[in-house]
């Protein structure tokens, strides 16, 4: 997928003014964010296991080369083959190799946010393959021809009669619209043929066990067990942090996503395949493919400062916190990983320069690093990479502030590191206003503060500072 | 294709050392305890099931209504069976599917699911594994009413049910059909997710972990239409929980 993460402003501005957008999104990132508190609530050891599952993914990322290892031996033991993928564009062609190779027909995609880093789904789709995504909301999404909003709910912003006109080619304008469960209805019948007639499955990963080569899968729809039980070939897509070492992690790991993803204390369906199907069973898939991808993952781990990243379970809870993405949504941020995780991950993966608008868009509130189930420190990553914006070395495509901007934030230091020079500024400052302040407001001021003021007032600088209007007053009481 | 050992060459780099650092201590994680500890620990839950097996099926009941179940606790077989072609009958099922957990047989399934006037089959391949004979029974699971499991394990903590499907256990039967039956026996429900991972580890160490594994906790769902819940998007749309009681 292409970054288009320097739309970020007009994307937000969007968003932000489309009031339908605003109620829907609302609603759901509400219930998802009391659904998370709440079950953090009812779990008495709650932070033990937080910190448990940090231990594990820490742990994981520092020996990761030796667990990806083991994880690959162990797929292949198990009658799997494994293929590692440097880029987005190396795993898709991988794919689309195997489905010609195999005389696939028919592809059903379970969710999986790396594959759409690879942008799968379209090149199948053009490379002749029906490839059909099965998770309602991102089936929505596809119909839709449009990009996930959300890493769980990725069809967060779509309202009924939207998701009516893609379902029902019949539906119009102005027709009652059908209440949800019809809709789900719709989607069912339609996809119960895909999955009928599929002959390969695309699935992520919630986590790879290294030491028996299994992957475990989360949904509540059952689509990843279908993916893993009626195509005659299962591929599975992963980026390289995406594992854990044993199999009794997956009881933390689990407890941990699953309540920070919807609240749920355990989802409807957790399935766990360890690889093709075995002698005894009755189906599964006659092959299974581990497809394991760096794609720029290792700028992260090279980077002390931003490897905690890896340590990512792709749950969301960081987005239904952020008062930011709340507000700007989830396409704002012109990439595959939206909100706070995506603030982060996103600049380092596609280059700061173009995306310094991502790091900048947060109040640093820290509700990211509060309701993190590995408690990733997102806003100490948010200011480096603020940091790295104004001072980062140029070659290396991350310092972004302009020379003009530095300039100013030069002059702005100096002024406010003298008091002579603080008052000189600051009286400039007050008379430069006067002519744009209406009753200590400026309302529609000239460039650059228009960006303020075309949105809300800005409080115009004073004649006389506190520091004169005290000296009075203290004169006048004597 | 990117060679294995370069990919995972620059993983090590990336990492800043020059050679795998193998993990010495893993005390971080659940860790790769030996084979005698997985077993210590897998008996514990085995005899915790079945010590503590009223106290742990109470649970289980409570919480699998919560997680979208319909629980009936039968008082003995007659009523279990008796349950089941009712379920039949008020669907108005022409074809079961079943598994063949020894539970279904001990409680005469067949029998009741024939008096309601359904057909049953079990689904179990004979052996015969041939594309035509695998699409055969994925057709049949598909066009399934109702399909009726054992239940490998349950978790009281969730009120899950746990398959690991194997001959005679089609991993589609509780899947495909919209109405999916299980039948618990009492002693079989495990504390929570602790349990039945430690008992997974233990089958892991001693070679005999099973294809796969599904945790099923209530009716398919979904929310991804305006964060309203509507169950029954792929998965059944109801399913039942049977109670068997201990004598």
């Amino acid at each position: 997928m292409k970054p288009l993460t320097l739309n970020f402003r007009s994307k937000a501005a969007l968003t932000i003014s489309d009031a339908q957008i605003q109620q829907s999104i609302e609603h759901v990132y509400t219930g998802f964010f009391n659904g998370r508190l709440s079950a953090a609530d009812n779990t008495p050891d709650w932070e033990d296991l937080r910190t448990k599952g940090k231990a594990i993914k820490d742990h994981t990322i520092a020996h990761l080369d030796y667990y990806l290892g083991l994880l690959a031996d162990n797929v292949e033991k198990n009658g799997g083959s494994v293929f590692f993928a440097d880029d987005g564009e190396e795993a898709r062609q991988h794919i689309i190799d195997l489905a010609y190779k195999r005389k696939i027909k028919t592809v059903i995609k379970s969710k999986s946010m790396v594959s759409e880093e690879m942008g799968l789904a379209e090149a199948m789709n053009d490379a002749g393959f029906e490839t059909v995504e099965t998770d309602l909301g991102e089936y929505i999404i596809q119909l839709a021809n449009e990009t996930p909003y959300h890493l769980i709910a990725p069809a967060v912003h779509k309202s009924r009669a939207d998701v009516a006109k893609l379902l029902d080619d019949d539906y119009k304008d102005g027709d009652p619209v059908p209440d949800a469960t019809e809709l789900t209805m719709l989607a069912r019948e339609k996809l119960r043929g895909v999955f009928e007639r599929a002959d390969m499955s695309v699935t992520g990963v919630n986590f790879a066990v290294a030491e028996s080569g299994s992957i475990a899968l989360v949904t509540n729809e059952g689509n990843g067990r279908m993916s893993t039980t009626v195509p005659r070939v299962h591929v599975a897509v992963m980026g390289i942090e995406k594992l854990v070492p044993s199999i009794q992690d997956l009881s933390t790991m689990l407890r941990i996503l699953i309540r920070s993803a919807t609240g749920q204390r355990i989802s409807t369906y957790v399935t766990m395949v360890n690889g093709k199907r075995k002698y005894d069973e009755e189906e599964g898939p006659e092959e299974f493919h581990l497809v394991i991808m760096n794609n720029g993952r290792q700028k992260l781990l090279e980077d002390p400062l931003m490897r905690e990243s890896l340590n990512c379970i792709r749950c969301g809870a960081c987005l239904n916190a952020c008062p930011v993405y709340r507000k700007v949504g989830g396409h704002a941020y012109g990439w595959v990983y939206p909100g706070p995780i995506g603030a982060i991950v996103t600049p380092v993966l596609t280059g700061l320069k173009d995306a310094s608008n991502l790091p900048s868009a947060s109040s640093l509130c820290g509700a990211c690093h509060d309701s993190c189930p590995v408690k990733i420190n997102i806003p100490r990553m948010l200011l480096e990479l603020r940091y790295r914006t104004a001072e980062g070395s140029s070659d290396n495509n991350e310092r972004a502030s302009s020379a003009k901007e530095r300039a100013i934030w030069k002059a702005w230091r100096m002024g406010m590191m003298g008091r002579r020079r603080f008052d000189i500024g600051s009286r400039i400052a007050s008379i430069a206003m006067k002519p744009f302040s209406r009753n200590g407001w400026l309302k529609n001021a000239p460039p650059p503060i228009s960006g303020w003021t075309s949105t809300r007032d800005f409080p115009a600088i004073t004649a006389s500072s506190l520091k004169s209007r005290l000296k009075k007053r203290n004169r006048g009481s004597k | 294709m990117a060679d294995r050992a370069k990919f995972l060459a620059r993983v090590t780099a990336g990492l800043g050392r020059t050679e795998v650092l193998v993990p010495t201590s893993i005390t971080e994680t659940a860790g790769f305890e030996d084979a005698a500890t997985a077993k210590v620990n897998a008996d514990k839950a085995s005899n915790d099931a079945s010590e503590r097996s009223s106290e742990l099926t109470d649970q289980m009941a409570a919480e699998a209504a919560k997680a979208g179940w319909k629980v009936h606790r039968a008082s003995n077989s007659e009523d279990a069976a008796g349950y089941i072609a009712s379920i039949c009958a008020q669907k108005k099922a022409t074809s079961v599917l079943r598994s063949n957990h020894d539970v279904l047989d001990e409680i005469g399934v067949d029998l009741a699911v024939t008096t309601s006037g359904a057909t049953v089959s079990k689904t179990e391949h004979s052996g015969d594994y041939s594309p035509y004979q695998i699409q055969e029974s994925k057709n049949k699971a598909f066009s399934a009413d109702i399909g009726i499991t054992g239940v490998d394990y349950g978790i009281a903590e969730t009120g899950t049910v746990v398959l690991h499907p194997r001959r005679g256990l089609s991993r589609l039967v509780s899947l495909a059909p919209p109405i999916h039956i299980a039948v618990l026996r009492p002693g079989e429900v495990l504390d929570s997710l602790d349990e039945l991972f430690a008992m997974e580890r233990n089958d892991f160490m001693s070679g005999k972990l099973s294809g796969s594994m599904n945790l099923i906790s209530g009716p398919s769902k979904t929310a991804d239409i305006e964060g309203t819940t509507v169950t029954g998007i792929h998965g059944p749309l109801e399913v039942h929980l049977i109670i068997l009681t201990d004598d």
